[in-house]
């Protein structure tokens, strides 16, 4: 999987005013690379990210996901792409708080229509397997950010976006929970984007892309 | 159905105060059904369970029975007209007292052939035989009356209760049934499957006629008024209730769509979760409502059965369901971009 963003514009109206927040913003992320995008808040970090998870659209510009465009797709057919070949992470865990841990990773499966075949494997990979009957609120942060992940990960998406997944935890924590996703995507070999602005987690990051007035500076 | 089942049995608390109220106005909804099937019955049996399909009354009577007046030699030409059974009727509201006391009792007098086909099947006692002798609802019990006791009619008649039928009310009142022979004219002419007739005179179904019934519309309808209200109360509540459920997962249903789940499947997890809260309530209602019927004194006119019952948990079901159709706006409008903060919008 390589995800592609080719001069993209994103312009929000804003009563008589025009704000732009991408100018003509091209990535290109190639399978295995972890990338992270910095930037002071503002920049155009998480507009970045909504557009290349299919979440907005564009003003103008393309956004290739194994060459295709899903600029152009209906609003059913996006959905069905986010889905099948985008796992997202966002700042809070954004865990359902009436369902289980297993069952966080079941509801995807579900969605996508597939059978819930055990999901111990990946829980024990991220070192949830003593937590699988829990429900959210009895997980420490570190615990629910896991379990995120987790649930990204169910459908095997080749592309994984994370949006300031350190926000919600301790220096220590952040580390752990980042160095996992740096793993998951270099052994899955797919393509990771993440925007952060937490200095100490730019290590696990293959590149360093930084934002700045809506511009995409290459570092 | 994943979703939807696991959150209502994580919230119960919620879900069962929520499915508190709406069964209480379920159980009101069949309690108000019963009472005015009851009513119905005891204000028009006689005429819902008449042998005859159709009546022929004066035109000029515009459908109510006791405004209608036929001649009896017109009614038999009437009678004679016919390609099927028809027999005479006229009804008489009447006081009674029993064998010379004081007590006085109403009764509604239909006249009619004494082994015509208006006449109902005896459930106590016989036939009527002789002139005099005559077949009484068996409501007339309660007030005292007996096989063999003298009904005292005004000055002359009297008349003795040979046999008991059951289920023959008018106007809140037991029927009696006597034999008309004598009559100079009557109200109408009862015939089975479709009528003749021309002129003076014209057919009317027989559930037409229950609208010249003193009282029966009225009654009806204020009862009928209350289980509409009670109907849209019960949407409103369950409508209130799902949309404030909506606002306040308003975030969860942002992350869902961001991972991929349709406004399809959003929905119909809505909608089983309504359809199973209405459910169960029409169930422990009906429960609660046949305990009460059971609990009501004999004389009280209340009928509450499967049949009354089931048109209104299908009404019930049906605009809990619009109800939450407001709810299904709400989950549709919500965007999944909500789910990543700080998106400047």
């Amino acid at each position: 999987m390589t995800l592609v963003l080719e001069h993209v514009h994103k312009v929000y109206q804003d009563g008589p005013k025009e704000y732009v927040a991408l100018n003509d913003a091209s990535l290109q992320v190639q399978a295995g690379e972890f990338v992270a995008v910095v930037g002071p808040s503002g920049s155009g970090k998480s507009t970045l990210l909504s557009i290349a998870g299919a979440l907005l659209s564009p003003t103008s510009g393309k956004v290739l996901l194994d060459g295709e465009n899903i600029v152009t797709l209906s609003k059913k057919e996006v959905t069905k792409r986010r889905l099948e070949k985008i796992g997202f992470i966002f700042q809070a865990a954004h865990l359902l708080p009436y369902l289980k841990v297993k069952d966080q990773l079941n509801v995807m499966s579900v969605l996508a229509h597939k059978s819930k075949q055990q999901k111990t494997d990946i829980l024990a990979h991220l070192g949830l397997e003593h937590r699988i009957h829990h429900y959210p609120n009895d997980l420490s942060g570190g615990e629910r950010q896991r379990v995120a992940i987790a649930r990204a990960l169910v459908n095997n998406p080749q592309l994984i976006l994370a949006d300031e997944p350190t926000a919600s935890l301790d220096s220590s924590r952040g580390q752990e929970v980042v160095k996992l996703l740096a793993n998951e995507v270099k052994e899955g070999n797919k393509a990771g984007v993440m925007v952060t602005h937490d200095e100490r987690v730019l290590g696990y990051a293959d590149r360093i892309i930084t934002i700045r007035d809506g511009k995409v500076e290459l570092g | 159905m994943f979703l939807a089942i696991r959150e209502l049995l994580f919230a119960k608390t919620k879900y069962i105060l929520i499915g508190l109220i709406t069964t209480l106005t379920v159980s009101l909804i069949f309690i108000v059904s019963g009472l005015a099937e009851g009513l119905s019955a005891d204000n028009a049996s006689s005429i819902q369970g008449l042998a005859a399909d159709s009546l022929v009354l004066e035109a000029e009577a515009e459908g109510e029975l006791g405004s209608s007046f036929i001649p009896m030699q017109k009614a038999k030409e009437i009678i004679n007209d016919q390609e099927q059974e028809a027999n005479t009727l006229s009804i008489q509201m009447m006081n009674a007292t029993v064998g010379g006391g004081d007590k006085q009792i109403s009764l509604a007098l239909f006249a009619t052939e004494r082994d015509g086909m208006l006449i109902p099947e005896v459930t106590e006692g016989r036939s009527p035989k002789q002139e005099n002798e005559v077949l009484a609802d068996e409501s007339l019990k309660q007030d005292g009356i007996q096989l063999g006791d003298e009904l005292q009619l005004g000055e002359e008649t009297t008349y003795v209760v040979a046999g008991f039928t059951t289920e023959q009310r008018y106007s809140h009142t037991p029927v009696v049934f006597v034999k008309s022979d004598d009559l100079e004219q009557v109200n109408a002419v009862a015939v089975k499957g479709e009528s003749v007739s021309e002129g003076a005179y014209s057919t009317i179904p027989k559930m037409d006629a229950l609208h010249g019934i003193p009282s029966y519309s009225q009654e009806q309808a204020s009862l009928n008024m209350m289980i509409i209200f009670l109907y849209v109360i019960t949407a409103f509540v369950l409508a209130v209730f799902f949309y404030v459920m909506t606002l306040q997962k308003r975030d969860q249903f942002g992350v869902l769509k961001a991972l991929g789940a349709n406004n399809t499947y959003l929905i119909s997890g809505l909608i089983i979760q309504v359809i199973l809260l209405s459910i169960v309530s029409v169930g422990i209602a009906t429960a609660i409502s046949f305990g009460i019927g059971a609990l009501f004194p004999a004389d009280m006119p209340f009928i509450l059965n499967m049949a009354t019952i089931v048109q209104p948990a299908i009404i019930i079901i049906v605009v809990s369901v619009l109800g939450a159709v407001v709810s299904l706006y709400q989950v549709i409008q919500i965007d999944p971009l909500e789910a990543i903060e700080g998106v400047a919008t």
